[in-house]
């Protein structure tokens, strides 16, 4: 199949990283800067288009890499021309947008992929195994922790505008929060409190939630951009009936590099242990499975929009300094 | 010689406290007083010493200094005791009470009565975090904005039965391990809680207590500090050690972690087929006893006084109840 991806950034860039381990073809790169691109299609051979719809005509699966604002408008054009979708997490910036979304991918009757790729990360898929078999009992207490510095980019720094990423807890906690659900289910109350890049005397974004599941587990969530670079350091306890799983990135880190370098951090840091193949290669792979032959996949798009659902709420908590409910979305899905 | 004494062996922290009282040269151990008979005839045979069950014949002694241990709820009668018999120095142990009045009665009670009154909270004189604190005070790691922190663990019914019962100990996991980093959190920014928010759940060691076992709460400081704290009994019985305090402070220039109890060898052994953690750092109830021996010795207050304990009981109050309505507490 025919595969175009629309966004040159570190996630399209990455993306076309396991896309180039499939049979897929890549047919092109969408990008508002053709020339920052070339660079990118040259090493896929492949083409850049200024615009979407000149990509849609050429491909089978549209691959959504770009900022979150820009999510919905793209997820619909392309589901409207009838292709399969992958769209980056966060889905949309707001839940009502990403249930639009879902339901414009339903009535084109195409799958809509949201690369929540914490769950293709093999330390977290072996906990939620370790706890779904039931060997160590129901979690009581989860703590995710996620950190690393603020993303940095050339121009247009959307990571910085909530206008458009949503901030840190959108951006960066909504993994967290995913796993929370994969692991212990439906949320039922977020509380959350945060230092924002809002406030321009702060060089640094950090925001800790509480929160409490549907059947009692209780969560805690830690996300920041706020180390110096190269740092990003992940981590998470899950405290069980029975028993416990521990995981530090620090403390599991297979090679400690202390060669001297001159090289600058990337601009957006990704997390990841040594590996045969990378997490997001594997969430494509999987994805693409689920296009070809109609497979399972872990993630659906209901949990796309129920993340983004607890990632509005703990904004909202952070906002208003009160604990905000999670209303049921089960009426309002198919 | 100073002369110092211990009231109660309910709590396992008087197993500690002997030792490093015993330790200080220029201080007289002049043995203790439990209500308990059983405890008196066990702990004096263990650590070979005096003990008594009757009041009288403890304070014929005449402490300068009594160190009280007992259950959470007689911190006040233990006080009104001592204070009755004329000790003019006293460190109790923590949380101060397990009600907010108890707690105000007893901080009165020092003021009227002019009684250098020390609240145990051994965790200021930790020596990691007293360095980090320096560096934090120096403005060296910059302007705080927040924790994130964890005094996680194992059920202490394993080592005192009356820890897990509502009325001597107050409560559970939020009563047991709140305090401790709402003090330092108060030390370290130099202001005080405003509001309070927590969750609490029984999901540990379910049907075996009536008193929750997992707690977290959230923070908020006058200075806009804010902190999270993890006071579960989530370890498991076969942990390799107690528990443990750690934190995060973030700044404007980023974040220092902190593991109080990370100074630790790792010990493999045949017997348990298990591993444990055996400590080597500094110990901090030997810090905080000599801090209370140094403030009897100069005619001084301790550096940690009863008022610190009220400020954490009054944090760990608006916890509960935060648990039981789900809203914001304001302090």
């Amino acid at each position: 199949m025919k595969v175009g991806i629309v966004g040159t950034g570190s996630m399209g860039s990455t993306h076309a990283m396991g896309w180039a381990e499939t049979d897929a073809e890549i047919v092109g790169f969408c990008a508002e800067s053709v020339p920052e691109a070339e660079p990118l299609a040259k090493k896929y051979h492949t083409k850049v288009f200024e615009k979407l719809d000149q990509l849609l005509s050429e491909a089978d699966i549209i691959d959504i890499c770009t900022p979150t604002y820009l999510h919905p408008t793209q997820v619909k054009q392309a589901a409207k021309a009838g292709k399969q979708i992958i769209c980056e997490k966060p889905l949309a910036l707001d839940w009502q947008s990403g249930l639009e979304m879902l339901r414009a991918c339903e009535e084109a009757g195409v799958r809509l992929l949201v690369a929540q790729v914490v769950r293709f990360f093999p330390e977290y898929a072996a906990a939620k195994e370790l706890v779904d078999s039931g060997q160590i009992g129901k979690p009581g207490t989860i703590h995710l922790r996620r950190c690393s510095y603020r993303p940095k980019k050339p121009s247009n720094n959307w990571f910085l505008d909530e206008q458009k990423s949503g901030g840190i807890l959108m951006d960066l906690a909504i993994h967290d929060f995913d796993y929370a659900r994969w692991v212990a289910g439906d949320v039922r109350t977020v509380y959350t409190q945060k230092v924002s890049s809002l406030d321009p005397s702060s060089p640094i974004d950090f925001g800790l939630t509480i929160l409490t599941h549907e059947n009692g587990t209780l969560t805690h969530v830690t996300c920041g951009w706020a180390y110096p670079p190269p740092n990003f350091q992940t981590g998470f306890d899950i405290n069980c009936e029975r028993g416990a799983v521990h995981f530090d990135s620090e403390e599991t880190m297979p090679i400690h590099n202390l060669i001297q370098t001159d090289k600058d951090a990337p601009d957006v840091a990704l997390p990841g242990s040594p590996l045969a193949e990378s997490p997001y290669t594997s969430e494509i792979k999987e994805f693409y499975r689920a296009i070809c032959y109609g497979d399972e996949v872990r993630v659906t798009g209901t949990d796309g929009v129920k993340a983004v659902q607890i990632a509005c709420a703990a904004r909202e908590s952070a906002r208003t300094g009160e604990p905000v409910q999670i209303k049921p979305l089960e009426g309002v899905l198919k | 010689m100073i002369k110092i004494g211990i009231m109660s062996f309910a709590h396992l922290h008087a197993e500690a406290y002997i030792q490093n009282i015993r330790s200080i040269p220029g201080v007289e151990w002049i043995g203790f007083v439990d209500p308990d008979n059983g405890r008196v005839k066990q702990f004096s045979e263990q650590y070979r010493t005096w003990g008594t069950s009757d009041f009288d014949e403890f304070f014929a002694k005449k402490p300068d200094g009594v160190v009280i241990c007992s259950e959470n709820n007689n911190h006040l009668s233990m006080v009104e005791t001592a204070i009755g018999a004329g000790v003019k120095n006293i460190c109790c142990e923590k949380p101060l009470a397990t009600t907010l009045e108890d707690a105000e009665k007893i901080v009165s009670l020092a003021e009227s009565k002019k009684i250098n009154l020390m609240t145990a909270f051994p965790m200021r004189f930790s020596a990691p975090i007293v360095a980090v604190k320096d560096q934090l005070d120096r403005g060296v790691y910059g302007r705080i904005y927040c924790f994130r922190s964890e005094n996680e663990g194992q059920m202490p019914s394993l080592h005192r039965k009356w820890f897990v019962d509502k009325k001597l100990a107050g409560g559970g996991a939020l009563q047991d391990h709140l305090v401790h980093l709402t003090d330092l959190f108060r030390w370290i920014t130099k202001s005080e809680v405003d509001s309070v928010y927590a969750q609490s759940s029984q999901c540990f060691h379910r049907g075996e207590v009536d008193v929750e076992t997992a707690g977290m709460a959230m923070l908020h400081f006058k200075n806009d500090c804010f902190a999270t704290i993890d006071c579960s009994w989530s370890r498991p019985d076969y942990y390799p050690t107690w528990g443990g305090l750690n934190f995060e402070v973030v700044t404007d220039r980023g974040a220092v972690q902190v593991d109080a109890f990370r100074q630790n060898l790792t010990v493999y052994r045949h017997d348990i087929q298990n591993q444990v953690w055996h400590y080597w750092g500094s110990d901090s109830n030997q810090g905080m006893i000599e801090e209370f021996v140094a403030s009897i010795r100069e005619e001084r207050p301790a550096c940690i006084t009863a008022t610190d304990g009220l400020r954490a009981v009054e944090v760990v109050q608006a916890a509960y109840e935060s648990a039981a309505s789900g809203k914001t507490v304001k302090l």
